[in-house]
């Protein structure tokens, strides 16, 4: 009795603790301001770009570091000088893991940044989730956008149910790699295989037991899709309902990498996730392996760095080319207020116009998404001096769409650990596929 | 009314009282409930705190438990326990709580041990002692990204430092990371090198609280090194060693940022520990419901083993 009196005390001057906290301050906390505070924030923003000339301040989190970064924080400033409507403050989040989980995280505690990348794979996740602004009104407005003028290869990972919810931004493909000094070492042809048969016997040449590799690729779900791609195979059906992966030709790529490392004429490059692209990336620069598998969207850095001459080439072919696009797109989130979601399609109009278009691919080695890019003087002279930037624009005439399906983002997890599996002989490819597609019909349903 | 005319007996000296016989009475009922509620009220700001940040978050989070939500929807579907069946019929999640014991068992159990042994050697002056001391805490105070970095370049398998110094004793290389069957160990590696600074100085605080007298009794009656050691020092040490024990327990099985960094859950799960389940489930695969589910999970059983700790290991423990 005694007992539950003090507690009745205790909650009481708990409670009127929370309430004085909450009358003193409602202009900025309590669960009915929230609501208020935000339709301030909305008149100050409508009335101050007119009447004080401030400008609206939007948060972009991109989630590319090195050079590349360095590239993205650049073309920010340049566009706050260009203009004193919009400024725009850049924060790197991370690689693309991190920065799904951050923006997510940051929704859920309603602060989310205004405008963020997203890897393509995940797009069809956000949007589902409802986290993505729907982007048809603004391409389709009076500040509109010629959405024709984005090569239509990239476009396919900007739909949801049939609504534009993400612009193509910093779009890559994988292509090989190619050291072409070691290549002409070894009497090969310094274009590079041509097949996967080719492939393997330049590897088998170039390898020195334990010293040399002749190629190494991290066992990524991106490079195993598009060897599946390559092999006639699909990773889901076209409605992304359906597993398709556990199929001959998903299981081929599984046993050709296998086959190839027991012979030590493949390494696989130690780490998870990114880690392990990054040592496939050093392995490469610094001569210990003859081509790599990676991502366009690492040209410029990896041909700065390279003691030697670098070349791309188309990756191999098994029943024909193939790629997935790849890289992500920029995105509006749903959460922001009409002004900054105004300030915020300004930006991206910007970011993705064909001047900059040109500068992002010529700067980091991504693909120009604008076919007006494309086409322009200014790349055909940069194609005609390196003509390793074009290959993965060639390259896009075989590329597909990776799977769009919102459970994707867990579903390739799924895939690359059983792949895993295979490879370090815990499973054969078989098994590990199937594995995985049992796990995939329930992620998918 | 008896109440009134006690006042008026007791504070004859307070004639200007007698006049306000309503006030005086007033302030009799009510300073009693004052010395009540005034305890309360001095530690209400940190209830408060500790049930908007501490209690509040445990409720939603066991609601959210019970729910299909993905973080973002203004709807959260009520599944009732099918969260908590499909985590218990998950191979996956079953292999993640094999994983977390496995680890929190040898990092716990290695950095006492190891430290305890440390502790007993640098308790005691000087120069070299100190640098030592020193160099062994260091790590603790590093960051734990720079930390894992580091250790992900020198258990890089052909070209790391680890695998170069063991070829110098004629050890084959170790794969490290890259094997589902020695990943763990080698985060567990990193954790002990990580924490055992910390444990260390807390021993040697522990250690000098001990009287001296007791040792100098104890060599009079000429007990050996070992004996001192069991029958002396541990027992005098059993309340820090306790202390030690209890923290290390929750933070093992807590761990987040090495598995993170280094390895993420890698390969073939074989890392996966039970909070960066959590975080990819909740944050990457968008299931907030079946995360959440998973942590209940977790503070269930770091309650179990803190209750464990407290019914079975405290009676042990000797207070001085």
């Amino acid at each position: 009795m005694k007992r539950s009196i003090h507690v009745l005390a205790l909650l009481f001057c708990s409670l009127l603790l929370i309430l004085s906290a909450c009358s003193s301050s409602d202009s900025s906390s309590g669960p009915n301001a929230s609501a208020s505070s935000a339709t301030k924030q909305k008149e100050v923003d409508v009335s101050s770009p007119k009447e004080n000339n401030e400008p609206v301040e939007i948060e972009f989190w991109y989630a590319l570091g090195g050079a590349n970064g360095e590239v993205i924080q650049e073309m920010v400033e340049e566009f706050n000088a260009s203009q004193n409507e919009v400024k725009v403050n850049a924060t790197y989040q991370g690689d693309y893991y991190e920065n799904h989980a951050k923006v997510m995280a940051a929704v859920a505690a309603g602060n989310a940044p205004d405008v963020t990348q997203i890897e393509i794979g995940s797009i069809a996740a956000f949007a589902d989730a409802g986290a993505l602004e729907d982007l048809t009104p603004y391409a389709e407005g009076e500040n509109g956008l010629e959405l024709n003028d984005f090569i239509e290869g990239l476009m396919g990972s900007s739909y949801w149910q049939g609504r534009f919810y993400a612009l193509p931004f910093a779009r890559s493909t994988p292509l090989l790699y190619l050291n072409v000094d070691m290549l002409k070492e070894h009497g090969l042809d310094p274009a590079g295989p041509k097949t996967w048969d080719e492939l393997r016997q330049f590897a088998q040449t170039m390898s020195k037991e334990g010293e040399v590799w002749g190629f190494e690729t991290p066992i990524d779900i991106w490079f195993y899709e598009a060897l599946v791609f390559q092999n006639g195979g699909e990773i889901l059906s076209e409605d992304g309902t359906e597993v398709r992966f556990n199929s001959p030709e998903g299981i081929e790529p599984l046993k050709f990498w296998k086959a190839m490392m027991e012979e030590g004429s493949m390494k696989m490059p130690p780490g998870e996730k990114y880690n392990a692209w990054d040592v496939a990336a050093s392995d490469f620069t610094n001569g210990k392996v003859g081509m790599i598998f990676t991502t366009t969207g690492a040209l410029n850095s990896l041909m700065e760095a390279a003691p030697f001459e670098v070349g791309t080439a188309f990756m191999p072919m098994k029943k024909s080319y193939g790629a997935p696009t790849g890289g992500s797109n920029l995105v509006i989130m749903a959460q922001s207020s009409p002004e900054k979601k105004e300030a915020a399609w300004k930006f991206l109009k910007w970011m993705t116009n064909t001047e900059q278009t040109i500068k992002w691919s010529k700067r980091t080695g991504y693909m120009p998404v604008r076919v007006s890019a494309v086409e322009s003087d200014e790349m055909a002279q940069l194609y005609e001096e390196k003509p390793q930037f074009k290959v993965a624009v060639d390259q896009l005439e075989y590329a597909k769409t990776r799977p769009m399906a919102p459970g994707y983002s867990e579903l390739q997890e799924v895939i690359m650990a059983e792949i895993q599996r295979a490879i370090l002989d815990q499973a054969t490819p078989e098994e590990a596929l199937n594995a995985a597609a049992q796990k995939a019909e329930q992620i998918l349903k | 009314m008896a109440r009134l005319s006690d006042a008026a007996d007791t504070d004859k000296g307070w004639g200007l009282k007698r006049l306000w016989p309503v006030w005086e009475q007033a302030k009799q009922e009510v300073q009693p409930l004052w010395a009540t509620l005034r305890p309360y009220l001095f530690v209400s700001p940190a209830t408060l705190i500790f049930i908007l940040f501490f209690i509040y978050p445990i409720l939603f989070l066991i609601y959210i438990s019970f729910t299909s939500w993905n973080l973002i929807s203004p709807e959260k579907e009520f599944v009732g326990v099918a969260n908590y069946i499909e985590l218990f019929r998950s191979a996956d999640f079953r292999q993640v709580m094999g994983n977390t014991v496995v680890y929190t068992v040898l990092t716990v159990s290695l950095s006492l041990v190891l430290a305890l042994f440390l502790a007993l050697w640098l308790n005691r002056k000087g120069v070299l002692h100190g640098i030592i001391q020193g160099a062994i805490f260091s790590p603790y105070i590093i960051s734990l990204v720079s930390v894992s970095l580091l250790w992900l370049w020198m258990m890089d398998p052909q070209f790391g430092l680890l695998n170069w110094v063991l070829s110098w004793f004629g050890f084959p290389p170790s794969p490290w990371l890259t094997d589902p069957n020695t990943a763990v160990y080698g985060l567990v590696l990193v954790s002990v090198w990580k924490v055992i600074g910390y444990n260390t100085l807390v021993f040697i605080a522990g250690l000098q609280s001990i009287p001296k007298e007791i040792y100098e009794a104890a060599d009079l009656d000429g007990a050996s090194f070992w004996q001192k050691l069991t029958r002396l020092t541990l027992p005098m040490l059993s309340p820090t060693l306790f202390f030690l024990l209890v923290i290390n327990t929750i933070n093992s099985f807590q761990v987040f940022d090495i598995v993170q960094i280094m390895t993420q859950g890698g390969p073939v799960n074989s890392t996966n520990m039970l909070v960066y389940f959590i975080y990819e489930n909740a944050f990457n695969f968008f299931k907030i419901g079946y995360a959440s589910a998973a942590g209940v999970i977790l503070l269930f059983m770091i309650g179990l083993l803190t209750i464990f700790h407290f019914m079975f290991l405290a009676k042990r423990v000797h207070y001085q």
